[in-house]
């Protein structure tokens, strides 16, 4: 279920920025100031979620908490469309220039999701972890699966969902898939269980 | 990544075929509607090698390289053309060529390429070297009256618009050109120069359109990265907000590459159709482009025939618009298979290396 977790969220942050790209360029250009805008802020999201969500991760971590991390970018998702256009209009009119403009609306638009979903990790790392023997394959799994999320994501989105259906459908279709998930999460009770490999020497030389 | 605003790309002819001991396998021209655009091809670069026979080692390539992609011509030409700028912009990798033989200049996005974002015969710079330019003119037949004022967007070389300030110095001339570098290049080494009513502005089109607040009564769309319009100049929402720019009765102008009738052309029809009253296309004989003629009333052929005859001759424009109006008008107009392009949806990557028919 955490691999799981890990995986989706992995797959649907870069799935998002690919199609953030699609939802700056009316407004503010495909360029390359554009695309640096983007990356950065997604970035930002992230290792803000990492750090946040690390934190909050160590105060009585619990399944719960967890998916109010996953259900509350999936209300963003979800309201996207309602929101998107408007902004970016908003920004535009400042015309803050090439750089600037398409900055803003980038953190407007994007920080919050990629922080939420970026928080996921290490809170799922806390989880997932109940041996300090175990936490480094259990965080480099975590890290490998979420990262080939991403790319899951990312050449899904590029190669294909995006000549198949419109971005804001696709934006509320990965809403939906988060609203599963923290609904899934909200009734489950995930914890570790301490490999048995790790018992069995105690239990011969007792 | 798609960037923006490039010039415009023509496919056109190239140096005459001759054999030499390296010759990169590139197709020269397109001849003929059917013939598979060939400037993408990686192209195969037939180099002496140690092998005991490299001609025919490089006629194999050749030959199966141009099964592979059908109707591919195959010329072993003499590179005639040589460097006489290359630079990385912000936006794209930009060469200049100069053809001594032909006495031409190209400006093109690759090293080995038949796709020119814009030309010019050096002893001629005023004349228009490539024929969409020329058919492009054909968009003030479309207007009642000459037009005042007219946009550019995309600048290439600035061959387009230093054709109308000659011909037509009365108008205002806007053009936008999103990469700085292309305007310099054009200054440089296309002799482009602002004259009187012209000003260049460096912005994104679309960008520009949406602040703007001037009207048009013919505006230019001739925006390209490489071969692909930027997905945001292709949608129906930039359309509207062009149309929003126009004066009553004004005229879009577009330069539409698509060497094959595929679904990117057809949704490009549906989606000027989507907006516009009236759609004329015309069709390059010498190279792969369409030429979009939109508008916000019908007129008939006899009526642009007669204004394009009254316009070549009154402005002395060395061009037979009335020629290419008879002969270039596309009759019929696909909209099966196609989709509306939006902001929304616009995989137009996608529908460019479709085949004729693909769904």
């Amino acid at each position: 279920m955490i691999k799981l977790i890990v995986f989706i969220c992995g797959a649907i942050v870069m799935s998002f920025e690919i199609l953030g790209s699609r939802v700056l360029a009316p407004n503010f250009g495909s360029s390359v100031f554009a695309w640096g805008s983007l990356i950065s802020t997604f970035l930002a999201g992230l290792s803000a979620g990492y750090y946040f969500g690390g934190k909050a991760a160590d105060r009585s971590p619990s399944t719960r908490k967890l998916s109010l991390i996953v259900l509350c970018p999936a209300i963003l998702f979800l309201t996207f469309p309602f929101y998107s256009n408007p902004v970016a209009d908003w920004v535009f009119d400042l015309n803050l220039g090439i750089r600037l403009g398409p900055l803003l609306a980038s953190i407007l638009l994007f920080f919050l999701p990629s922080l939420f979903l970026g928080a996921v990790s290490p809170y799922t790392a806390k989880l997932a972890i109940c041996s300090l023997h175990t936490s480094g394959k259990t965080i480099g799994t975590l890290y490998a699966l979420s990262t080939l999320g991403s790319i899951v994501g990312t050449l899904a989105t590029s190669f294909y969902l995006i000549t198949v259906a419109g971005v804001k459908v696709l934006i509320m279709a990965q809403g939906g898939a988060l609203l599963v998930l923290g609904g899934i999460l909200f009734y489950a009770n995930i914890r570790c269980e301490i490999p048995e490999w790790l018992k069995r020497p105690d239990e011969k030389h007792s | 990544m798609g960037f923006n605003l490039s010039p415009s790309p023509s496919l056109t002819h190239s140096s005459k075929p001759s054999l030499v001991t390296v010759m990169p396998l590139l197709t020269q021209t397109i001849f003929h509607p059917s013939t598979t655009i060939s400037h993408r091809h990686p192209g195969i670069a037939c180099t002496p090698t140690r092998l005991s026979n490299p001609r025919h080692l490089c006629l194999l390539l050749s030959l199966l390289a141009s099964l592979w992609l059908g109707a591919m011509v195959p010329s072993q030409s003499e590179a005639t053309e040589t460097v006489v700028h290359r630079e990385n912009s912000l936006y794209q990798y930009l060469l200049v060529l100069e053809d001594k033989e032909k006495n031409e200049r190209y400006l093109v996005n690759r090293e080995k390429t038949t796709l020119y974002q814009g030309g010019v015969k050096l002893d001629t710079p005023d004349q228009l070297l490539f024929e969409y330019s020329r058919i492009s003119f054909l968009g003030l037949a479309y207007l009642k009256q000459l037009p005042k004022d007219a946009l550019f967007i995309g600048m290439g070389i600035g061959a387009m618009p230093r054709f109308m300030a000659k011909h037509f110095p009365e108008n205002t001339i806007e053009i936008v050109e999103i990469d700085p570098a292309v305007v310099n290049i054009a200054k440089e080494y296309f002799s482009f120069k602002e004259l009187g009513q012209m000003t260049v502005k460096v912005e994104d089109g679309r960008q520009f359109i949406k602040r703007s607040k001037k009207g048009y009564d013919i505006v230019f769309l001739d925006a390209y990265q490489g071969e692909t319009i930027p997905f945001h100049l292709t949608t129906r929402e930039f359309l509207q907000e062009v149309k929003a720019r126009l004066n009553p009765g004004g005229v879009v102008v577009s330069n539409i590459l698509s060497p094959k009738k595929n679904k990117f052309f057809t949704s490009m029809v549906k989606t000027y159709n989507a907006e516009f009253v009236n759609l004329s296309i015309y069709k390059g004989k010498e190279s792969s482009n369409y030429v979009f003629v939109a508008s916000g009333q019908a007129v008939t052929p006899e009526v642009v025939w007669n204004r394009a005859k009254d316009i070549q001759d009154g402005r002395r424009l060395g061009i037979d618009l009335a020629a290419i109006n008879q002969d270039q008008l596309v009759s019929s107009l696909p909209e099966e298979n196609a989709e509306i392009l939006t902001d929304d949806f616009a995989p137009v990557n996608l529908y460019q290396h479709m085949e004729e028919g693909q769904p």
